[in-house]
């Protein structure tokens, strides 16, 4: 029982970085934009998070520089992809790039220390009780103490739900992927909602970033997004970017994680850490199958 | 006047990566001008620092190409990584076993570097043949998968119990490349690879049939072009420009297979690949360049306290920029030429 109970709390923790960065690239995604600097930004977020908590003593101030960070390069993005009319792709590979630079850079200037840096006085995000849920046999131990962040994530799937398919925004957000030019027509700027879906992108990246370095961990170690962004990029693809399949499909890539662990017994640990990964690549097969089952009804 | 374009876009971009730079310097209080003074004269100021960034050049050249090869005939093989390592873990292998005079064992040991990248991309091509799954995906995670399985190779089959940290032991001396003095025949390989490859992308059928479908593949496959052949054949290609590079790191460096051997080059050649916008020529120069600045980051973290990370953050600023300018300047200059147009019409 208890190792069922680690594994279900396992696989809620692994799984939020993904859903917070899915959900931020979600709405990029419905917006026409190919983002793939998800990956960068939570690796700012990351590094801002654990520069905040340690020099201000306050996790608060942590998640607050943390948002900073991953909008700096959300902004960036803008300014080459949209005003620049830079390639996507390439501008994402280079904030990519620019991240990591920065951050080992940051790092090493700032903490003195190559690799990772970790120290008693970075305040982590504390871990949330809920009152009379807690007090429930198995169940509260599931849904209750876990990371602050985390049951953000789970408000913010509600949220992106609901911005997506049910507010004017959201309409307009759809329809800048869809059809950009008929929107311009009909009087929105496409590049101004695109700009704000990068903008809250920024806002969703930076919080994963948070949760990886002040509550996942309490540290921050070089390139410690490790392809998060990613497979959360293929999580998007996916389930075509709708919130709660990216819910589910986070759970499901948490679960591999937590699985992996728990095959450590068996394997050496260099294999448990490749099921994320190969995970993904399962995933990615199961569904271009259904893809291609899709296309060939159509052909008939 | 299109090269000239492409001249003018990167040096004014590299100009003001490194001006940009310079002004982050001064708001630290480090002196730029020494800064970039140690940088380049620990890269190029005399024969031994210049044969040493040739050969550093030469997996990251190697790997722009596979890049470059890759992007400009369609598939998005971003798996330079993986097949980095892999084919470095061919070649450890393969020098580990075999014992033979040099003039067979380099060739034999390049080919399983080759054989070792080629492996690892065609498996991102059959999995796109087979299933259709997008290659821009599978290669990223299979880089993952060939990074922690190498890590096992050393950890526990191939682990030199004499060491302390993950490693393999030597491979056997006829493996190591012959040495110029304080040149590394590395050096040379590169160059006639690059060679061979700008023969087969420029100058053959085959090459001209990747350039077609990379433009437009609708054109290509009506036009007869056998693009799913083809595909496989560009992954294959581009996987074996990447294991070779791994090979020839091994063989060329320490001869045997450290931990992260791969990490230093992970993103290069794609990052050379784009600034490059694909070209051969290009990546060759922006590969030789890029060999400047990692090179001589070691000397300026020397001579000055500027962090040798410093070049990461130098260079992915210089993509950025080169990239966003080759575009607005195409724009600005087509605005000029229009202009003048008008003009000349007017009067």
């Amino acid at each position: 029982m208890n190792i069922f109970i680690g594994l279900i709390n396992g696989m809620i923790a692994s799984a939020t970085p993904i859903l917070l960065a899915a959900l931020g690239g979600t709405l990029t995604y419905y917006a026409g934009i190919f983002n793939i600097a998800m990956e960068g930004m939570m690796l700012s977020g990351a590094f801002f998070a654990v520069l905040g908590a340690y020099y201000f003593n306050s996790w608060g101030i942590g998640i607050l520089l943390a948002v900073f960070g991953s909008t700096i390069l959300a902004l960036v993005f803008i300014l080459f992809s949209i005003v620049l009319k830079t390639d996507e792709f390439i501008t994402g590979i280079g904030l990519n790039l620019f991240a990591l630079g920065t951050t080992t850079y940051l790092l090493r200037q700032i903490f003195n220390v190559k690799g990772a840096f970790s120290n008693p006085g970075i305040r982590s995000i504390p871990n949330l009780a809920i009152p009379l849920i807690e007090d429930i046999p198995i169940v509260g131990r599931i849904l209750s103490g876990h990371n602050l962040i985390v049951y953000l994530g789970l408000l913010l799937t509600f949220l992106t739900a609901y911005l997506v398919f049910k507010t004017q925004f959201g309409l307009r957000l759809r329809a800048a992927g869809y059809n950009a030019d008929c929107l311009d027509s009909s009087g929105v700027s496409t590049a101004r909602i695109r700009i704000w879906s990068l903008l809250i992108c920024g806002l969703f990246c930076g919080l994963a970033g948070a949760y990886l370095s002040l509550g996942f961990v309490t540290l921050f170690s070089e390139n410690m997004s490790a392809g998060r962004g990613w497979i959360s990029l293929a999580a998007i693809i996916l389930v075509n970017g709708h919130p709660w399949g990216i819910a589910a499909i986070s759970l499901l890539f948490g679960f591999t994680d937590g699985f992996g662990l728990l095959l450590q017994r068996v394997m050496p640990p260099q294999f448990t850490a490749m099921v994320p990964y190969i995970a993904t690549l399962i995933a990615l097969f199961f569904y271009s199958i259904s893809q291609k089952k899709k296309t060939r009804m159509l052909d008939i | 006047m299109k090269l000239d374009k492409k001249i003018i876009s990167g040096v004014l971009g590299i100009v003001f990566a490194l001006l940009l730079g310079a002004v982050v310097m001064l708001i630290q209080g480090y002196n730029p001008w020494a800064t970039y003074g140690a940088l380049f004269r620990y890269a190029l100021g005399d024969i031994y620092t210049l044969a040493t960034t040739l050969h550093n050049a030469v997996p990251l050249v190697l790997t722009g190409l596979s890049a470059s090869v890759a992007f400009a005939s369609g598939p998005v093989n971003l798996g330079q990584p993986g097949q980095l390592v892999i084919g470095a873990m061919f070649a450890t292998i393969g020098g580990l076993y075999l014992d033979l005079p040099k003039g067979i064992m380099i060739p034999i040991l390049l080919l399983l570097a080759m054989l070792g990248g080629a492996l690892w991309s065609g498996i991102a091509a059959a999995l796109r043949r087979l299933f259709n799954m997008s290659e821009f995906i599978t290669t990223l995670m299979l880089n993952f998968v060939a990074d922690y399985l190498t890590y096992w190779a050393i950890s526990y089959p191939f682990f030199d119990s004499t060491a302390y940290s993950p490693m393999s032991p030597r491979i056997n001396p006829g493996g190591a490349l012959w040495r110029f003095g304080d040149f590394n025949s590395d050096v040379l390989i590169m160059i006639i690879i690059f060679l061979l490859v700008y023969f087969i992308f420029q100058r053959t059928t085959a090459g001209y049939e990747w350039r077609i479908t990379g433009k437009n593949s609708l054109f290509a496959r009506l036009g007869g072009c056998p693009v799913g052949k083809n595909y496989v054949a560009v992954m294959l290609f581009t996987g074996a420009l990447a294991g070779l590079a791994g090979g020839l790191v091994i063989m060329g460096g320490p001869l045997r297979f450290l931990k992260g051997i791969g990490a230093n080059y992970a993103w290069d050649g794609v990052m050379i690949a784009m600034v490059a916008n694909n070209s051969v020529i290009g990546t060759l120069l922006y590969g030789i360049f890029f060999s400047v600045m990692q090179t001589g980051a070691l000397g300026m973290e020397l001579i000055t306290q500027v962090p040798r990370e410093f070049i990461m953050v130098i260079q992915a600023v210089i993509v950025l920029v080169v990239v966003a300018g080759r575009g607005t300047l195409d724009i600005v200059l087509d605005k000029i030429a229009t202009r003048r147009r008008v003009q000349e019409h007017q009067t």
